[in-house]
C-alpha cells in the first residue's frame, strides 16, 4: 500500500472517518489497529518483529525507570540493543557478510559454496528499530521517562504514516501527541492537504518521471561521460524528490489527523558544505546517529584526530544504516570522509559562502559554493546508485578521462512534466529557503494561494501518467 | 545538526475560510482547465498534432477514442481495423509453390520483425504473417487454429508467444488492456478444460464491420458489453466509465492515470493466480504441436521475452514443457539478456541487430528441420 496508490488514500479515508467519531482513547486504538493493517498489507508475517521490538523495548523501559543501579540499567540497555539490532543483524545483513565472507573466501584460492538464505528483507525495518531505540537510550540516559501505557507505545512504535520511511521520530515528540488528546483544525486539514499534494508531485511528477532515463543509464555497459553526469544529477533530484516526497505525505497525512512530525529535509541541496549537507538532509537520522552513536563514541571531546576517527566511524556506520552493500559503505566513508576534511579545514578558513549574503559578491560566492558542492554530493550519489564495485570504477573513469564522443548524450531525456516539476521544485525551494517559513504560501492573498494550489494540482495530473515505482527509501 | 522548522503552531482556522480557498480553488482549476482545452482545439484546428497534443489525448476513454477513429478511418494511428481474425484468415496465402514450404507466422510485430530478417538472410524463404499489435498469445494461438484450410504438409508455424502480453490471456480485445492504443479487435480467452484441453469462449463481436453496427444496436451493444463485464479480466469503469468526461484535458489526464493504474493491478492480479495462465499456456503450446504435427507442419514456438522485469519468466514457465515435449522453439532470452536496456529501441522493440541474431538462430531451426528430413 504506497501512498501513491488510490488504495491508500481509500484506506486513509476510512481511517480519517472513524477518527473523527472516536474519543482520544479510541482513536489512538483505531491508529494502532490501522498502523498493522497498513504494513501487514506488505508481509503480515513481519508483524511479529514489530511486536517483538515493541514487548521488549516496553518492558526494558519499565524495568529500567525502576532500576536505580547502572551496572543492571546498562544490562537492560543491552537486552534492548540486542533484540532491535539482533533483527536488524539477522534480516539485513545476514546474508551480505555471509556473501562477502564467501567472495573473499574463493578470492584466496579456499573454495566455498554459495549458501542461499533467501532471507527477505522486512520493509521499514531499520526505521522503527531506531526509533524505538532512541527510546531505550532516553531513558537509559534519564531524559525520558518511559510510558505505562502498552498500547500507547506500540503506536509510537507503529504509527502508520511514518513507519515505513520514517522520519525516524523521538519519544519526546511522538509520545506526548499520541497521549495527549489532539486537536483536529480545518488550518490542519488545509496545512496537511498541501503537504500530501507537495509530496506527490515530487515523487509522482518528479522522481518517477526521471527514473527511467537514471535507469537507462546506470544500467547501460558503455555510457559517455555526459550521460554519466547528466543521469548523477537526474539522480540526485530524484532521490532527493523519492524520500522527502514520502516524508511530506506522511508528514501531511499524520498533520491531517493532529499529529506533529519533525522535518526531515530543509532544502539540502542549498549546502556550500558536508556540515551544512547533514543539517538539511535527513535530518532525523542524522540527529540520531549524532545522538546516540557519534556522541557516545566521544564526539568531538578527544582531540581532533579522535573527532575525525568518530566522524569515519559515524558516518560509515550511517552508510551501512541504507543498506547491505558494499556502495553503501563506501557512501558512508566518503560523506565521513567529507566531513572530516571539512572540519579540518573549517577552523582555518572562513566557511565558503559565510560571507555577507547581501552584497552581491557574498550572494555570487554562496551560489558558486553551492553549485560547486553540489557536485561533490553528486559524486557521493553515484557511489550510492553503482550497481557493483566496478560500475564505479567504470563510471569514474569515463567521467574523468574525456575520450571521444564524451560529450554524447544518448539517454532517454525526462517527460516534459517532470523538466515542468523540477522547474516548479527551484520555485517552491528558493521561497521556502528565502523567505524561511515552509509555509511562504500562507501570507500571499487567498487568490493567490488559490491559483498556486489549482496549478500544483494540474501538474500533478499532468505527471501522474508516468509509471509509478515503490519509494527508493523503503528497501533501508 | 537540527533544522527546526520554522512553521508556527496551527491557528484554529474556520470551516468558512477552509471553504473559501478549497472552491477558488476549484474555480481556478476549471479556469486552466478551460484555457488548456481551447490551446489544444485551437491546435488541432490548426492541424499541429505534436507530442504535448497526442499526450492529453492519449486519456481519452476507450469508447471515446474507438468513436473518434470511426469518424476519421485516415487519423494517423488509428487502429479499428487492424488484427482482425476474420481479416487475418481472408488475407491468408494459400499453397504457394515454396520449395521448404510457406512459414506461416502467427505472432505480433516482434514475430515479423525477426521474420523479416530472417527473409533478408534467406530470400527463398517464404512467409506468411499473421500478427496483430501486442498480441496476446489467445489471439495467436486462436489464428493458428483457425487457419488450419490454409496450412499445407510442409508447412513451418511459428506461434508467437509475448511476455508482456501473458496476462491478457484473460482479455478478450486489446481495448480492455492496452489503454493509450486501444486496438478494439477481438480473440477469444481460453481456460483449461476437464479433458486437459482448453475450453474456448468466442466474443460476440469478430469484425470491424460487427463493431461498427453497435451504435445502431443498443440490445447488441448491451450483450457485449455484458460478455466484456463477464469474461474479460481487465474491463472496468476506469476505462470504459463517464464518456462525457473526454471534453476535459483535466479529466482526461486524470483518466489515464487511473486507467494506467487499473490495468497494472488487473495484470498483477491475474499473475498472481486470478488466471492459470501457466497451464493454459502449456496446454497451448502442447495442443500447437500436435495439431501440427497431424497436419504435417513443422511447428516452432517464438518465446519473445520483452523489457519489463515484471513480466512472468516465459523461458522458466514453458521451457520444461516445450523440451519435455521436443517441440522447436526460440527464446529471445536465450540469445539477449532482456535485463540489458540497449537490447532495445525507444518503443520497446528489439534492435535490428538482436531481430538479426534471433533470425539466424530461427535459420539454424529450418536448418536442422531440412536435415531431419
Amino acid at each position: 500500500m504506497l501512498f501513491t496508490e488510490l488504495n491508500f488514500w481509500v484506506f486513509f479515508a476510512v481511517v480519517a472517518a472513524l477518527y473523527i467519531m472516536l474519543p482520544h482513547r479510541g482513536q489512538n486504538r483505531m491508529l494502532l489497529v490501522a498502523s498493522y493493517v497498513f504494513y501487514g498489507a506488505w508481509d503480515w508475517r513481519f508483524l511479529s518483529l514489530i511486536l517483538l521490538s515493541t514487548v521488549v523495548d516496553y518492558l526494558v523501559g519499565l524495568a529500567m525507570a525502576r532500576e536505580p543501579r547502572d551496572q543492571r540499567r546498562r544490562h537492560l540497555l543491552g537486552i534492548s540493543l540486542a533484540v532491535n539490532l539482533g533483527m536488524l543483524g539477522i534480516f539485513k545483513y545476514l546474508g551480505f557478510f555471509v556473501d562477502s565472507f564467501i567472495n573473499l573466501s574463493n578470492s584466496l584460492g579456499i573454495p566455498a559454496d554459495p549458501v542461499v538464505l533467501g532471507i527477505v528483507l522486512p520493509v521499514g525495518i531499520s526505521f522503527y528499530t531506531f526509533q524505538t531505540l532512541s527510546y531505550t537510550i532516553d531513558i537509559y540516559r534519564r531524559d525520558l521517562e518511559p510510558t505505562r501505557d502498552f498500547l500507547d507505545f506500540a503506536l509510537f512504535v507503529a504509527f502508520f504514516p511514518q513507519l515505513v520511511a520514517g522520519p525516524i521520530e523521538r519519544a519526546s515528540n511522538l509520545l506526548p501527541n499520541i497521549s495527549m488528546p489532539r486537536q483536529l483544525s480545518w488550518e490542519a486539514l488545509a496545512r496537511g492537504s498541501v503537504l500530501c499534494l507537495v509530496g506527490l508531485i515530487k515523487k509522482i511528477v518528479i522522481a518517477d518521471g526521471v527514473a527511467p532515463s537514471v535507469d537507462a543509464v546506470y544500467a547501460s555497459a558503455a555510457p559517455s561521460g555526459a550521460d554519466i553526469a547528466v543521469a548523477t544529477w537526474l539522480f540526485a533530484i530524484q532521490i532527493y524528490c523519492d524520500f522527502s516526497g514520502y516524508t511530506d505525505i506522511a508528514r501531511g497525512v499524520a498533520k491531517m489527523l493532529g499529529f506533529g512530525l519533525m522535518r526531515n529535509f530543509a532544502q539540502p541541496y542549498f549546502a556550500a558544505d558536508p556540515q551544512e549537507f547533514w543539517r538539511r538532509w535527513h535530518i532525523s537520522l542524522s540527529t540520531w546517529l549524532r545522538d546516540y552513536l557519534y556522541i557516545s563514541l566521544g564526539g568531538n571531546r578527544g582531540g581532533r584526530w579522535a573527532t575525525y576517527r568518530n566522524l569515519m566511524a559515524t558516518m560509515t556506520l550511517g552508510g551501512i544504516w541504507h543498506g547491505a552493500a558494499w556502495n553503501f559503505v563506501l557512501w558512508g566513508i566518503y560523506q565521513g570522509g567529507l566531513l572530516a576534511v571539512h572540519r579540518a579545514l573549517a577552523g582555518r578558513h572562513q566557511r565558503v559562502g559565510e560571507g555577507d549574503r547581501r552584497s552581491l559578491t557574498g550572494w555570487v560566492l554562496r551560489i558558486g559554493a553551492i553549485l560547486l558542492f553540489f557536485q561533490v554530493v553528486c559524486y557521493g550519489w553515484l557511489l550510492f546508485r553503482a550497481t557493483s564495485f566496478g560500475q564505479i570504477v567504470d563510471f569514474t573513469g569515463r567521467l574523468l578521462t574525456p575520450e571521444a564522443g564524451y560529450l554524447d548524450l544518448s539517454l532517454p531525456p525526462p517527460p516534459v512534466a517532470a523538466l515542468l516539476g523540477m522547474l516548479w521544485l527551484l520555485f517552491w525551494d528558493v521561497l521556502v529557503e528565502h523567505s524561511g517559513n515552509v509555509r511562504f504560501y500562507r501570507g500571499w492573498p487567498v487568490v493567490l494561494r488559490a491559483g498556486l494550489y489549482a496549478g500544483m494540482i494540474y501538474l500533478l495530473a499532468f505527471g501522474a501518467t508516468t509509471q509509478t515505482a515503490a519509494f527508493i527509501y523503503f528497501q533501508f | 545538526m537540527t533544522a527546526p522548522d520554522p512553521s508556527r503552531p496551527d491557528r484554529p482556522g474556520s470551516l468558512r475560510q477552509f471553504l473559501g480557498v478549497l472552491g477558488l480553488t476549484l474555480v481556478f482549476l476549471v479556469v486552466l482547465d478551460v484555457m488548456v482545452a481551447g490551446l489544444l482545439g485551437l491546435a488541432q484546428s490548426r492541424g499541429v498534432a505534436g507530442s504535448l497534443v497526442r499526450y492529453f489525448e492519449y486519456g481519452r476513454s476507450v469508447p471515446g477514442k474507438l468513436e473518434a477513429w470511426q469518424a476519421a478511418p485516415e487519423a494517423q494511428g488509428n487502429l479499428f481495423d487492424v488484427g482482425w481474425i476474420e481479416a487475418q484468415l481472408n488475407d491468408s496465402l494459400t499453397g504457394p509453390d515454396a520449395p521448404g514450404g510457406v512459414v506461416r507466422s502467427y505472432g505480433m510485430s516482434f514475430v515479423d520483425n525477426i521474420l523479416r530478417q530472417a527473409v533478408a538472410a534467406d530470400p527463398a524463404l517464404a512467409v506468411d504473417r499473421h500478427a496483430g499489435p501486442g498480441a496476446p498469445p489467445n489471439y495467436t494461438y486462436a489464428v493458428f487454429l483457425d487457419d488450419h484450410l490454409h496450412r499445407q504438409a510442409g508447412d513451418v508455424a511459428v506461434l508467437g508467444i509475448l511476455s508482456s502480453s501473458v496476462p491478457s490471456l484473460a482479455a478478450l480485445s486489446n481495448r480492455t488492456w492496452v489503454f493509450e492504443q486501444p486496438a478494439p479487435y477481438t480473440y477469444p480467452v481460453f481456460t483449461p478444460a476437464q479433458d486437459g484441453g482448453l475450453s474456448r469462449i468466442d466474443p460476440l463481436i469478430t469484425s470491424p464491420a460487427q463493431e461498427r453496427a453497435l451504435a445502431q444496436d443498443p440490445a447488441a451493444e448491451a450483450a457485449w458489453t455484458a460478455q466484456l463485464a463477464q469474461e474479460d479480466a481487465f474491463y472496468g469503469a476506469p476505462t470504459f466509465g463517464a464518456t462525457a468526461l473526454d471534453v476535459s484535458p483535466f479529466a482526461r489526464l486524470v483518466r489515464r492515470a487511473l486507467a494506467k493504474s487499473h490495468v497494472s493491478d488487473r495484470k498483477t492480479a491475474v499473475l498472481a493466480g486470478g488466471f492459470p495462465y501457466a497451464q493454459v499456456l502449456s496446454r497451448m503450446v502442447t495442443g500447437f504441436a500436435e495439431q501440427a504435427q497431424t497436419e504435417g507442419v513443422y511447428p516452432v514456438v517464438f518465446l519473445i521475452q520483452t523489457r519489463d522485469p515484471n513480466d512472468p519468466d516465459l523461458l522458466a514457465v514453458l521451457g520444461p514443457v516445450l523440451q519435455e515435449h521436443g517441440i522447436p522453439y526460440l527464446a529471445t532470452a536465450e540469445h539477449v539478456d532482456p535485463r540489458d536496456p540497449t537490447a532495445f529501441v525507444g518503443d520497446g522493440h528489439y534492435t535490428h541487430d538482436n531481430d538479426r541474431l534471433f533470425a539466424e538462430a530461427f535459420l539454424r531451426l529450418m536448418a536442422t528441420r531440412s536435415a531431419a528430413q
